[in-house]
């Protein structure tokens, strides 16, 4: 079915929440989410897939022990592409400096591209990413995408590599509706529901603000 | 002399006075008629396919330089027992949307199963708005009684209420599938926020009056009687009313970089009249003129609700005190808009003070109008965290935004009282106690001021010179706060800064100062969470709009027009 984009954010920031992740990082996997939409993939699947991989885990098993360390790895054997990512978002400029940073062993990696977009556009020169075989890269506005499509959507990857500044190559532009799939809008609405708190009489008469007369 | 500064975030920002905000030349209402009417904007009746028992559909389309958009309305035969404005209300006397051109008839039948349900159904990209309306059941009525007997209906019985129905809810901006606001935000009709809905309900305006007329014009025809046309002064008298709640108040906190854009807008506009130096005598007519007709306004605003009715009162002395003030000052000195507005801060009430800050920006369209250009926003440069950020530039920003969520107590009870969740019902925002009910666990990131005590807490043995990408990493529940904090850096006014989860909170002044950015007047509130308002009272309908009275309608300029 079609949806909107806004849509997709707001499901994927909800799902995300009822998986345990923070707020802050909620949002970034709802825009995240969004982005890879526009961009014609399937993000909602690919969410609800690391959701119910790192369902309601402590973050700090899966994310990066240090920032300075030359390669990126985390505690579990295995990273959250979603805080890895925000944090090498968090970290554009050492990116920069560095030329590249280099994760192991990342979950669902297609959902760490996202924050390269935010980097180029923070840095102001493209950001390219390479694992098995695929390579990505992107100004923000726009994506270049090589790979066949099982490697885009792997699972995980043993090395993730994040290089800026970057080649453009093969430009795709975003679209402005996404279809998603009934089976993932579905996996991430169980999560997003862990979110809502059940329905009583006094939060239905109170806590909407029932008052003077609404029929008059 | 020394500059005029814009006005401080400390003290525009809380909520008593946003909760005191009045409607100005920014506000979105005004925006698009003034545009509408200077591009010369076009309007038809297509469709109109109503029957006896009111059940039917209706198209009007707005025709622009480059694009025409339609209002396709659905009219409904209500049974009195289902009419509610609450957002759990499941049908409505009428339904609508706003399309993306001119629809065909399989546009009309497709949407004619999905937009009168409204939440139960979807909609497409080249739907841009979906919404509903409720008649209000006192004025209805009379007015098709009235009509149908062959009357013109009471001015007084109109004044009191204001509209003939009432909105419940404008969606926009993607929800139920509708287009997303990055699809259309490049048009320059839409480029100021929510022209949209703002366009859907001056279409709706003109909707309700063909019907009502209609179904006096049936029930003559049943009885008999010669029916009488609804008179164009008394028409243009009613506005659309709005019945809004909760859904709303989230939204300012959602939105933080489009907020500051709506307040920034406005304090620039009020720092530069403020800073003119003279004013010239056709100004100084027109305000005075626009006092005059404010008071019209003043005066016919109705409310049964305690503190709407203190704040009224103190309106209504502030307006004595504002006409004792222009007899004693001819508004010839220097920088007279300053001298008013300095003597209004330290003289009239948080309602009064509004009031004469929108209203000192009303002589001066051409210094004013072109800020409303700054009012969107764009957040994707801003939601991005800078994490080489050091410790010590955080804890200073906090230091500066939030030092008084710093000096707050946070284990009082009372200063916690309240937590905004998501129902599972509508998954709509509501605000319940935290200590009664068996909320918390589900609490929306609604309370800035809490979050940003305790991330300030949670940096106390950080050093400054470490850098919050490093802090973050470790520290992911305050990720969120991290960025509103860094955002409210570069945009001063995006921030509420005050408690919003205390037990004294109202969430009535988040609701009225979006309102009030909307352009809507006669604020009503009806508990302390949901209000009634009124929109286009007093506009010109679609066709009779001119340049010359597209700007100041919402000002009357006689009593028996004041809603």
């Amino acid at each position: 079915m079609s949806h909107s984009l806004n849509e997709i954010e707001a499901m994927s920031k909800r799902a995300a929440r009822g998986a345990g992740l923070s707020w802050g990082l909620a949002e970034e996997a709802a825009k995240g989410t969004r982005w890879l939409s526009s961009f014609g993939f399937p993000g909602t699947e690919l969410l609800a897939n690391l959701l119910q991989l790192n369902d309601r885990i402590p973050p700090i098993d899966v994310s990066p022990v240090s920032l300075r360390a030359d390669i990126w790895h985390a505690p579990a054997r295995r990273m959250s592409p979603l805080i890895a990512g925000a944090a090498l978002s968090d970290c554009a400029v050492r990116l920069l400096e560095r030329g590249r940073i280099e994760m192991v062993n990342v979950s669902v990696p297609m959902l760490a591209v996202p924050f390269m977009g935010g980097a180029a556009l923070r840095l102001g020169v493209p950001v390219a990413v390479e694992w098995d075989g695929v390579r990505l890269a992107t100004d923000g506005k726009q994506l270049c995408v090589q790979g066949d499509a099982a490697a885009l959507q792997s699972a995980q990857a043993d090395r993730v590599l994040f290089c800026a500044p970057a080649e453009m190559t093969g430009r795709r532009e975003p679209v402005m509706r996404a279809n998603v799939s009934e089976e993932s809008w579905e996996r991430l609405g169980v999560f997003a529901h862990r979110t809502y708190a059940p329905a009583t009489e006094e939060s239905r008469l109170r806590g909407a603000g029932a008052g003077l007369s609404d029929n008059d | 002399m020394s500059d005029i500064a814009r006005r401080d975030p400390n003290l525009v920002m809380r909520l008593a006075r946003l909760g005191s905000i009045h409607q100005s030349r920014l506000s979105f209402m005004r925006v698009l008629t003034r545009r509408l009417a200077r591009e010369g904007w076009t309007f038809e009746q297509t469709a109109f396919e109503v029957d006896d028992n009111g059940e039917g559909h209706a198209v009007y389309t707005a025709h622009g330089p480059d694009r025409a958009y339609s209002l396709i309305a659905y009219a409904h035969d209500l049974p009195a027992e289902k009419r509610s404005d609450r957002v759990i209300a499941e049908a409505w006397d009428a339904t609508f949307t706003l399309f993306d051109g001119v629809p065909t008839a399989d546009d009309i039948e497709r949407l004619s199963h999905n937009i009168p349900v409204q939440e139960a159904g979807r909609v497409s990209g080249t739907e841009l708005s979906v919404s509903r309306a409720n008649r209000s059941v006192r004025l209805w009525e009379h007015v098709v009684s009235e009509l149908a007997a062959g009357r013109q209906p009471s001015a007084e019985q109109i004044d009191a209420v204001g509209y003939l129905m009432r909105t419940t809810a404008v969606y926009g901006s993607g929800k139920l599938g509708a287009a997303d606001r990055e699809m259309i935000a490049d048009r320059p009709e839409f480029r100021a926020p929510f022209q949209v809905e703002m366009l859907s309900v001056f279409l709706t305006r003109w909707f309700v009056r063909d019907l009502v007329q209609h179904m006096a014009n049936r029930r003559a025809a049943a009885n008999g009687t010669n029916v009488a046309s609804l008179s164009p002064e008394l028409a243009r008298s009613m506005g659309i009313g709005n019945s809004t709640g909760l859904g709303m108040a989230p939204f300012l906190l959602n939105h933080p970089v489009l907020f500051n854009n709506w307040v920034a807008a406005r304090e620039n506009a009020i720092q530069a009249v403020r800073s003119l130096q003279a004013a010239g005598e056709d100004e100084v007519a027109l305000f005075l003129s626009l006092i005059e007709r404010s008071k019209i306004t003043i005066a016919g605003w109705h409310s049964e609700h305690k503190i709407q009715l203190e704040k009224l009162h103190g309106l209504r002395a502030d307006v004595e005190k504002v006409a004792d003030y222009l007899t004693k000052n001819d508004l010839s000195g220097p920088r007279p808009w300053d001298a008013l507005y300095v003597w209004a801060e330290n003289a009239l009430s948080l309602e009064g003070q509004e009031w004469i800050a929108s209203l000192i920006l009303e002589p001066y369209g051409a210094l004013v109008d072109g800020f409303a250009d700054d009012m969107a926003a764009d957040n994707t440069a801003t939601f991005r965290i800078a994490g080489a950020m050091t410790i010590g530039e955080l804890r200073a920003l906090l230091k500066d935004i939030y030092v008084w969520a710093i000096d707050t107590d946070w284990v009082a009870p009372e200063n916690k009282a309240r937590a905004w969740y998501v129902s599972e019902e509508k998954l709509e925002p509501r605000l319940g106690e935290r200590f009664e009910e068996p909320i918390e666990e589900y609490e929306q990131p609604l309370a800035p001021g809490r979050d940003a005590a305790r991330l300030y807490a949670a940096l106390e043995h950080w050093p400054d010179e470490a850098q919050v990408a490093e802090f973050i990493l470790r520290h992911p529940e305050h990720r969120h706060v991290l960025r509103r904090a860094q955002i409210v850096g570069r945009a001063p006014y995006a921030e509420i800064r005050d408690n919003t989860i205390s037990d004294q909170v109202l969430p009535i002044d988040m609701l009225r100062c979006k309102l009030a950015f909307f352009g809507a007047t006669q604020f009503d509130p009806r508990s302390d969470r949901w209000v009634r308002i009124c929109m286009y009272g007093n506009a010109p309908f679609p066709t009779e709009l001119t340049t010359e009275n597209a700007d100041f309608w919402v000002f009357p300029t006689h009593t028996g027009a004041s809603s």
